[in-house]
């Protein structure tokens, strides 16, 4: 086939609309959810994972975190579908097992970036804290994490945009995700020029403008320093 | 300048024995000083003599591995492998002590009056009002009331200290420390952090220094502590150690300062 010449026909992708929204639907959705998920777990361990902490708690933390950050998702996905039910016995849906190995890789990710952020805050600021005879918690609370936040805005939008291009995985065990549903459309209308072009362009039309605000704060946020 | 020399009454702040170790490092070998209620202590020494390390044991920023710890009834022994104080009770005993770092440290997330009704407000529970009053009268005498609402960034070294001075006697501490609290600043930053801290000696206010200023040193101290090798080499009145200064050690660490002022 001549390249060239090739007849590009969106049109005919029109019957097979519903499926495209049906799709963006579940990866929206699962990008929402194992977000939130993914941010309570992240602040939690990354909190955890501060420098007054013991050991007894951040260590095991750590290796939590590493082991999430150090194996592919597509592994971690099909491992969680395959293999986790056999370990503990329960019978799980591929919807659930992707739920549960997307939030715990968001997790993991969004950890080092809540213990980074407050890690950058200087040890002088806690130690001025403790000087007033403030208490850890308040500490943490009213002098690190207000200086930390700022610093950790731009990595945390950053890991949820690769979160939502993340979620296109799911496809791999079959759930019905914009991507699935692109490789269900492609067989049905032997289209898959128009179909694959489409779905990036979906993909690139929710992430762009998630750029552009990023890049916003990201300056806002240099100028009040 | 007060001329109270050892008096009789009861130490203010009074460390036995203290020694600190950090790692395989033996910073502090049993260091002693008791500090009477007004007088103005200075510790000098070369940098890694442990004057620092011994002045941040005082408000235990260090936690020392052995020796005792007494500040206006605030009391601590420490023995090796013993576990550190609970957090509740190094708060009741910092809340005591004001201390004023090299590096300011101040809360750069909050305005200057923010930052000196801090503890006022949340470890005192002082009302807003009450401790902003306190926090303007205390900006007044540092000289930056008019700064009140302008963010740390925007000021220089040496207001920065002022204001970190303001904070720590928002507090109405019983001593306060200083830990080389002039190194940090351009030189004609100085002597504007330099008066601050001669008035509060001249109102009597119990303080202990670390400073490299030694003509400052023996003009606003009572006493003067040299330290050598993590040990009190010696200690005395400030005119005496100055000027009769015994230690070997001593003598030559002096004589770079006379040579200094003369040249």
């Amino acid at each position: 086939m001549d390249n060239a010449s090739y007849a590009w026909d969106f049109g005919s992708l029109v019957p097979y609309l519903p499926l495209i929204w049906r799709g963006l639907g579940v990866t929206l959705a699962f990008t929402v959810s194992t977000v939130l998920v993914g941010l309570v777990l992240g602040l939690i361990t990354g909190v955890l994972r501060n420098p007054t902490m013991t050991r007894w708690v951040s260590v095991p933390l750590q290796i939590w975190t590493e082991i999430f950050r150090c194996t592919p998702l597509l592994v971690q996905l099909v491992w969680a579908y395959y293999a986790l039910p056999v370990l503990i016995g329960v019978d799980m849906s591929a919807t659930t097992a992707c739920f549960l190995a997307l939030s715990f890789y968001a997790g993991a990710f969004y950890s080092e970036i809540f213990r980074g952020g407050i890690e950058a805050v200087d040890r002088g600021q806690w130690e001025a804290g403790r000087a007033i005879g403030m208490r850890r918690g308040k500490i943490f609370r009213r002098i690190i994490l207000p200086q930390a936040f700022p610093l950790m805005i731009p990595s945390l939008i950053n890991q949820t945009i690769m979160q939502l291009k993340n979620t296109s995985l799911v496809s791999a065990v079959a759930v019905g995700d914009l991507l699935y549903q692109g490789s269900v459309i492609t067989g049905a209308s032997y289209r898959p020029l128009e179909v694959y072009t489409t779905i990036a362009v979906i993909y690139f039309a929710v992430l762009f403008p998630l750029t552009l605000i990023a890049t916003r704060v990201e300056r806002r946020l240099g100028a009040s320093k | 300048m007060p001329t109270t020399q050892t008096s009789s009454s009861a130490p203010i702040l009074q460390a036995t024995g203290i020694h600190k170790s950090f790692g395989d490092h033996h910073v502090l070998k049993g260091v002693s000083l008791a500090v009477q209620p007004g007088e103005v202590v200075t510790l000098i020494g070369a940098s890694g003599s442990g004057k620092s390390t011994f002045l941040r044991c005082m408000n235990l920023l260090e936690m020392p591995e052995d020796g005792q710890l007494e500040v206006s009834g605030h009391r601590f022994a420490f023995t090796g492998g013993a576990r550190p104080p609970k957090d509740e009770k190094l708060a009741g005993l910092r809340a005591n002590i004001g201390m004023v770092f090299q590096h300011f440290n101040l809360f750069p997330h909050m305005t200057v009056l923010q930052n000196i009704i801090e503890g006022s407000v949340q470890v005192q529970g002082k009302s807003v009002d009450e401790a902003k009053a306190l926090a303007m009268t205390l900006l007044g005498k540092v000289g930056l009331a008019e700064k009140a609402q302008q963010h740390p960034a925007r000021l220089s070294g040496g207001q920065k200290q002022r204001v970190a001075i303001a904070r720590a006697l928002a507090m109405q501490p019983a001593v306060m420390l200083f830990d080389e609290p002039t190194s940090a600043l351009d030189p004609e930053l100085v002597g504007e952090v330099l008066s601050v801290i001669r008035e509060l000696a001249a109102e009597g206010m119990t303080m202990v220094l670390v400073t490299h200023e030694m003509a400052f040193a023996a003009n606003v101290s009572d006493r003067i502590g040299f330290m050598r090798d993590g040990v009190m080499a010696e200690i005395g009145p400030a005119e005496a150690i100055m000027n009769r200064p015994q230690d070997a050690k001593l003598v030559s660490f002096l004589e770079r300062f006379h040579q200094a002022k003369q040249g």
